[in-house]
Parts: structure tokens; C-alpha cells; sequence
């Protein structure tokens, strides 16, 4: 593996702990916790590793509490890391440098950075003056995203007007005004309407293709990983579970292939080919071990009259699910 | 009548482990209730040092125990609900309360007695303390000091439905801290908390017995110090109800119009 | 200088936010009317009842309150709101957003929220004064002036640093929004004269709750009661404080970003 340039994000074994006080219910337990607290350590990061290079948009998946957004938060400065290390742009963000805090950005779904009774507009202008954008940049970067966001009816409107998808484009935009190296999205469609979350994914991909900004995405919609990102990290309780292409992904963690056959109707007994999931309408879905696959559509081939058939990859959803059900290595 | 009795004990246990879970909560608060009547009586005890004696029929050990008092009924009767609600309202979270089959001012009482529950002794622990430093005179008559104790009753409730009604404007406007300001000073003024009610040029006295705040506050007050005749006591008992009758469909005026704001703009 | 354009650039969105709801103007001007109102009714009712107080007369307790709404209508002007707004920016996660950008955060969430109709409170402490200056009579000279100006400023900077200590709390404390309450009822200390006020009380409001000495120290300057002393210790104090305050500031942020303590 050719080693080209420093990576632009550097994680070794991070790990962040948590300490929490715990506390039983009832008011006994209340007045007791007056006096003494008991304290428990809850690890949201338990040791992950990985490199990200410059200009590529990385799919950091899990469930909720998995640790994607502590690890985010360690990322972009934030958080302390309790162990490990970090670097990004060949900066400690704890440290929070000036300098580094200039080249990246944060835009967290559901949260708003916006403020709140005045023109979207207004609030960029501030974002400018905050991070000393230079009159002429400012105003390219901000003819640049009001055309690929189409923010331009937006502009004038008090964000509290606004509708959430409309909100989140401009939230977007004003995290990108100083054109930052690199992006940290934060669940950035979540509670979007579907057509919205696409629009929201083309534009991402279009500004990584222009400006080759680094681009680091948490979701738990496995569409946006699947639209944007050719490399996806998979994250849960904690711990890394996969690094790599999401084709890869699907092929190390599927044990089963999925076959739709087209019949005449659903008469016919199925039950010797493999795990029935469905049958409508002579359609029927059909789940088999992957080793299996090659002899079951021989003999389904052979025995029955189909009008159609086709080997299909269980939807991503599903493998995500049984992946984390089993937390696979 | 007993569903609602079950609801107040749980609410109280609910309150409880949530307010000692914010422990410093507690203690602010009871900082400015402390801070405001000491304030005053600071300055009337010097008002009466300076003057050698007798202010208006208050000496300075009689301003004492009137602010001391004072403190303690004010704490005793005091809500926050304004502030809370203008904040569920804003967040949204109102909509739950509405959900629930109880009408939500159950909860919130329940929720003030329970902090003071907690929080009374401590009060009462401090005006021992302001007691030893500052000589409060008292002059008790035995049938005032229980009648005290329905006044401050009434006092209680009519200053709750009075400042829950107040919250309630909420549902009209978002910037409610004007109108709570607004209350806020009348309240000072006309409650007796700057000065005992007797020292207001005759006109203003006039008028405070117009309005609720003294039957909030200070009525109590001056009950306990033996400064009323009984008919006095009587009729400010009476004014009292009056309060509480009119403060209770003014509430459900207020409370069905809100209700119709609210739901027509949406949570 | 920078951070002077960024104060302008907050006071613009403050400005555009309030005209956004130009209700708030007559509100706000009706709220203050009505509270210097009681504060005078207050005084009215004290010296109804007496000549002085603690020594003071009637228009130098004048001045005071004069002073007191002047202080007060800045502390809520700017202070008050931009730690209101960081202690909500705490709850809601938003702070992370201010933690993010490339500039001193203290700095940031000071001045992230300008109230520009508290201005009344201002302007109508300044008239109080000036009504009160002219009936004290020329005994106001520039040495006095300047001893106010010293005191008002060295108390400007002792109020927001204790401002900055208690919205801190927040770090740890989640319910700090009420400390609202406790500061308008703290900050009544200061309409009095301190030399009322008993010496552990005196105590505690310029050393543990230090704001009543924002308000009485420069009143007394211009009465004439300053003494070099306390003037110099009250700038002393503004030191000692906003250096409290920054360190706590900082420890707080760490405490946030989970750093070990």
C-alpha cells in the first residue's frame, strides 16, 4: 500500500470513559444520594483505530450509543479523549488551536447553530465575522452554496420561519462558508423527509467532488451511507467492527443470499429450496445459505417453471441488524 | 377524590428525587428569599434608629419580627411557575402534561409543597439565625396565632392560582418576563414585603386592600403579630375567600381560553 | 480591535433580533418606568419616616438609585442574556457549536446576546443621576467624576465576573437557570446604602455576592464619601475576580470536554 500523504484524520485505540452517577429509585435512594454518590464508569469509545485520507466521505455507521458522535466530539475537539490517540490535519483537537478550529466544521442534525429570529442570511454574516473570512472569499463561498443548495427564497426568511429541511440546508451552508478541510456531519438528515435527505446527499457529494474537503458522516440511515460513501466504518458499543468498502461489508457479513423467483402462483410447496420469507402472487423470496446459493437455483432452475429469477444481497439493513445482533469480527 | 389523593403522594416522591437530584437548586433560591425581607429590614430598623424609636407604630425589634415573619410566609406561598411554564411551553413539553388525565395544575401544586417540604425547615433555620441577630419583638395573642394558620392557607392558595393564571399567558405571548416584571414590582409594593402596609400614605393602603397582594402576604403577617382585631382578622378572612373564589374563575377563564391558543398554533 | 468588530458584529444581530419584535420596546419601556417607579416610592416611604439614612440624604440615596439602574440596565443589557444563553447553550448541546469556532469562547458566549431595549434602563438611570448631581449642588468636581468613572468601570468588571462564576455552575449544575431569581433579588442589596448593613452582610456582598459594591462605591464617589482605600480595593477586587472567573471559566470548559480533572 503506497503511503501518499499524512492521513488527514489519525485515530490510535482512542477510547473514551464516562463517569456517571448511578443512583436506585424511591425516595430513600434520593435523600441518601444527597450525601454519597456512587459512581460508575460507562465506556463509549473502548479502543478504535483508523486512518482518513485527504478528499474522501467516510460512513462512520452504528446504532444509537454506539459512540459515533463521542467520537465525533473527540474528532473535532470537543471531547477529551480518556486514552489514545487523535490528530486531524496533523492537529490535537483537544488542544483547540485557533488554527485547527478554522479548517474544520460541525453541523449536527436536530441542532442549530442558527440564531433563531433573524434571516439565515444574518447569521452567516456573523460565521463571517467570527472566522475573518475575507470579503471576497465570503461572498464566492456564499454564491457557491446558495446555488448548489438552491438557498436563495431562504435568504431573507427568519430561521424560526423555515422548515426543517430548509433550516438544515442553511445550517449546512453556514458551516461551510469558511471552507473548511474537513466536514464533521452529525446524523445530518435525521427527521428529514426523504426527498430533502437526498437533496441534502447530492450536495454533500457535489462540495466533496469540488472542493475535496474531507468529509466525516454519522448515520444511523444506512441510505446515507449508501449514496455517499464508498468506505464505511462500522462502530458499536464502542468498538470497531468494520473498516472498509461497503461491498466488502456485505460480502464478509452476509451468510445468506436472497432469491426471487417469479412462478404462476404460490401453490407449489417451497419449502425444499430454502427459508420462505414470502409469496405474493407466484412472487416469492426465498432466503438460502450463501454456500448453498449455486445449487438452489440449479435445481430451482431445473425443477420448476419460473418465469423469472434472480440472486439478490439481503438489503443492507438487515446485514447492519445481524451484525450488530452478533457483533461479528 | 382519592385517584387525585394517589396522585399528589406520587407527585411529591417524584418531586422529591428530582429536586435533590439538582441539589443546588435548592440553595439559590432559598438565597433570595432570604436576602429581599433582610434587606428591608436593615433599612427600616436603621429608618427607626435614626428616628430614636418608633416608626408608624413599629419599633425596631417589631420590624424585625414583621420582616422575619414575612420571609417565612413569603417562602411559604411563593410559586416559580411562571418561569416553568413559559419554559414547557417553549419546549414543548406542556403537550405531555396535557395528556395526562389530570388537570395539570394538580401537579404543579403538588410539586410546590413538596419543595418546600424540603426547603421550610431550612428557612426556619434561618430566621432563628436572623432572630438572634437582629432582636425580633413579638406580641402574641393566642386566638391570632390560630387564626394564622387558615390565612396562611388561604394565602397559599390564592397567591398559587393567582401566579399559575398569571403563567398561563404564556400561551399568548413568548416573552413573558415582562409581565412577570410587571407582577412582580406590584407585588413587592402592595404585598407589604418594602414596607408594612401601615406606613403607606393612607390613599395607597387604600388601595392595596383593593387588591390581592396584601391578602397574599402580608395579611398573615400582621395577623400573626397580633396587629388586627379580631373583626379586622375576620374580614380580611373573608376578603380572603373572596380572592380565592374570584382567582379560582378567573383561572378557569383563562385556562379554557389558553387551552384553545394552544391548541389551534400546535406544541 | 477584532474583538471589538465582533462585538459590533453581536450587537447588530441583537439589534436586528429586538426590532423583530418592536413590541418589546414599549414593554420594556413601561417595565422600567415602572420599577424605578417603586424604587422611588420606596424612598419616598423611607423618608417620609426619616431625614437620613445611615448617615446618607435623601438625594444622595437618590444618586444611588440613580447609579443602581444604570449598572442594572447594563448588566441586563448584555451580561444577564449572554449567560442566560450560555447556560441554555449548555443544556441543549449548542455550545458545542461555540466551542467549535476559532475564537476565545469566553469571549464568545460574553457577548453572544445583546438585549438593546434595556438601553431604557440606562438612559433612565442617567437622567435619576443627573437630577440627583443637580441637587446635590456643584459638589461634584472632576476628581469625583473620575473616582466614578474608576468605580462604576472597576464594578462593571466585578459584576460580570461573578456573572461568569455562577453561569459556570451550569458545567455541573443543571437546573443554574434560576440563578436569575437569586441575582435580581441579590442585586436589590445594592438601591440601600451599604453602611446599613451589618458588617457580616457588608461582608458578603462585597466579597461572596460582589455586587452591591458596583452600585454604593460609585455613588459614594460622587457624594464626596470615597476614600482612596476603598476605591483602590475595589479595583483590587475587579482583578483578583475576573482572574477568578477566567480560571473557573477554563476549568469548567475542561470539566465539559471531559478532560481529566
Amino acid at each position: 500500500m503506497a503511503v501518499t500523504a499524512l492521513p488527514v484524520i489519525h485515530i490510535r485505540d482512542l477510547r473514551k470513559t464516562y463517569v456517571v452517577s448511578e443512583r436506585e429509585t424511591g425516595a430513600r435512594a434520593a435523600l441518601k444520594s444527597l450525601v454519597h454518590r456512587r459512581m460508575q464508569e460507562v465506556p463509549a469509545v473502548a479502543g478504535i483505530s483508523f486512518d482518513i485520507a485527504a478528499g474522501e466521505i467516510v460512513g462512520f455507521l452504528g446504532p444509537n450509543g454506539a459512540g459515533k458522535t463521542t467520537t465525533l466530539k473527540m474528532l473535532s475537539g470537543l471531547l477529551h479523549p480518556s486514552g489514545g490517540e487523535v490528530a486531524v490535519l496533523c492537529h490535537i483537537p483537544w488542544k483547540r488551536e485557533k488554527a485547527f478550529l478554522r479548517k474544520i466544521t460541525l453541523v449536527m442534525g436536530q441542532r442549530n447553530q442558527l440564531v433563531w429570529d433573524i434571516p439565515a442570511a444574518d447569521s452567516f454574516e456573523l460565521n463571517r465575522a467570527i472566522y475573518r473570512i475575507p470579503s471576497d472569499v465570503y461572498r464566492r463561498s456564499l454564491d457557491d452554496l446558495t446555488g448548489l443548495l438552491d438557498l436563495e427564497p431562504l435568504l431573507r426568511k427568519p430561521v424560526r420561519n423555515l422548515s426543517l429541511g430548509e433550516r438544515m440546508k442553511c445550517e449546512i451552508a453556514a458551516a461551510l462558508l469558511h471552507r473548511p478541510q474537513v466536514v464533521f456531519l452529525d446524523e445530518p438528515t435525521i427527521g428529514l423527509d426523504v426527498s430533502m435527505q437526498r437533496r441534502i446527499r447530492s450536495f454533500i457529494a457535489d462540495y466533496n467532488r469540488r472542493y475535496g474537503a474531507t468529509v466525516l458522516l454519522t448515520s444511523h440511515y444506512m441510505a446515507d451511507v449508501e449514496a455517499l460513501c464508498r468506505r464505511v466504518i462500522v462502530i458499536h458499543h464502542g468498538r470497531l467492527l468494520f473498516d472498509g468498502e461497503l461491498s466488502g461489508l456485505v460480502q464478509r457479513f452476509t451468510r445468506h443470499k436472497t432469491i426471487v423467483i417469479q412462478l404462476q402462483d404460490c401453490s407449489v410447496d417451497l419449502h425444499a429450496y430454502g427459508e420462505i420469507i414470502e409469496c405474493v402472487d407466484g412472487r416469492a423470496t426465498l432466503r438460502v445459505p450463501k454456500a448453498e446459493t449455486a445449487r438452489v437455483t440449479e435445481r430451482l432452475l431445473a425443477d420448476l417453471p419460473l418465469i423469472d429469477l434472480t440472486v439478490e444481497d439481503p438489503p443492507i439493513e438487515e446485514i447492519i441488524e445481524q451484525v450488530f445482533a452478533q457483533e461479528v469480527l | 377524590m382519592k385517584g387525585l389523593g394517589a396522585i399528589y403522594l406520587q407527585q411529591f416522591s417524584t418531586t422529591l428525587a428530582s429536586q435533590l437530584q439538582y441539589r443546588a437548586v435548592l440553595f439559590i433560591w432559598l438565597i433570595g428569599q432570604v436576602l429581599e425581607p433582610l434587606i428591608y429590614l436593615v433599612v427600616w430598623s436603621a429608618v427607626s434608629r435614626s428616628t430614636g424609636g418608633n416608626v408608624g407604630g413599629f419599633s425596631a425589634g417589631e420590624f424585625s419580627a414583621y420582616f422575619i415573619l414575612l420571609m417565612l410566609i413569603n417562602h411559604s406561598t411563593f410559586t416559580w411557575i411562571m418561569w416553568e411554564q413559559e419554559y414547557r411551553i417553549r419546549l414543548g413539553t406542556f403537550s405531555f402534561a396535557l395528556l395526562k388525565p389530570v388537570h395539570p395544575i394538580h401537579s404543579d401544586i403538588a410539586d410546590n409543597v413538596s419543595y418546600k417540604l424540603i426547603t421550610f425547615p431550612v428557612m426556619l433555620l434561618v430566621a432563628l439565625a436572623l432572630s438572634l441577630a437582629f432582636h425580633p419583638e413579638f406580641h402574641f395573642a393566642p386566638w391570632a396565632v390560630m387564626a394564622f394558620f387558615p390565612a396562611l392557607g388561604l394565602a397559599f392558595l390564592v397567591r398559587f392560582l393567582l401566579e399559575w393564571t398569571l403563567a398561563m399567558t404564556a400561551f399568548w405571548t413568548t416573552r413573558v418576563s415582562a409581565i412577570n416584571q410587571v407582577y412582580f414590582v406590584l407585588l413587592l409594593f402592595f404585598s407589604g414585603q418594602i414596607a408594612p402596609l401601615s406606613l403607606l400614605p393612607g390613599p395607597i393602603q387604600a388601595v392595596a386592600s383593593i387588591l390581592p397582594f396584601r391578602w397574599m402576604i402580608s395579611f398573615p403577617a400582621e395577623l400573626f403579630l397580633g396587629r388586627l382585631t379580631p373583626s379586622q382578622a375576620l374580614a380580611g378572612l373573608a376578603a380572603q375567600v373572596a380572592w380565592l373564589a374570584g382567582c379560582l374563575i378567573l383561572m378557569k377563564i383563562i385556562w379554557r381560553a389558553g387551552l384553545r391558543v394552544y391548541s389551534a398554533v400546535g406544541a | 480591535m477584532r474583538y471589538f468588530r465582533l462585538f459590533i458584529a453581536f450587537l447588530r444581530i441583537g439589534i436586528m433580533n429586538e426590532l423583530a419584535y418592536r413590541a418589546n420596546f414599549f414593554v420594556q419601556l413601561f417595565e422600567s418606568v415602572l420599577e424605578l417607579g417603586t424604587a422611588l416610592a420606596g424612598l419616598a416611604v423611607v423618608f417620609s419616616h426619616t431625614d437620613t439614612l445611615g448617615g446618607w440624604l435623601p438625594n444622595e440615596v437618590l444618586a444611588l438609585v440613580g447609579v443602581y439602574f444604570l449598572v442594572g440596565g447594563s448588566i441586563r443589557l448584555l451580561i444577564q442574556p449572554s449567560m442566560e444563553r450560555l447556560i441554555e447553550s449548555v443544556r441543549e448541546g449548542t455550545l458545542d457549536f461555540t466551542l467549535v469556532k476559532p475564537e476565545d469562547a469566553q469571549f464568545l458566549v460574553s457577548i453572544q446576546r445583546v438585549e438593546i431595549w434595556k438601553l431604557t434602563d440606562i438612559f433612565l438611570g442617567l437622567a435619576v443621576l443627573a437630577i440627583a448631581l443637580v441637587r446635590l449642588g456643584a459638589r461634584v468636581g472632576a476628581i469625583q467624576l473620575m473616582a466614578f468613572a474608576g468605580a462604576l468601570l472597576a464594578g462593571g468588571v466585578i459584576v460580570y465576573s461573578f456573572w461568569l462564576i455562577l453561569a459556570t455552575l451550569c458545567f455541573w449544575f443543571i437546573r443554574v437557570e434560576n440563578i436569575l431569581v437569586i441575582f435580581q433579588s441579590m442585586y436589590e442589596a445594592g438601591r440601600w446604602p451599604m453602611s446599613l448593613y451589618p458588617s457580616w452582610l457588608r461582608f458578603a456582598l462585597t466579597f461572596l455576592v460582589p455586587i452591591a459594591v458596583a452600585t454604593t462605591v460609585p455613588a459614594q464617589a460622587l457624594a464626596g464619601r470615597l476614600n482612596w482605600q476603598t476605591l483602590a480595593g475595589m479595583i483590587g477586587l475587579a482583578f483578583i475576580i475576573s482572574a477568578i472567573s477566567r480560571i473557573f471559566w477554563r476549568f469548567g470548559i475542561r470539566r465539559y470536554s471531559g478532560a481529566s480533572a
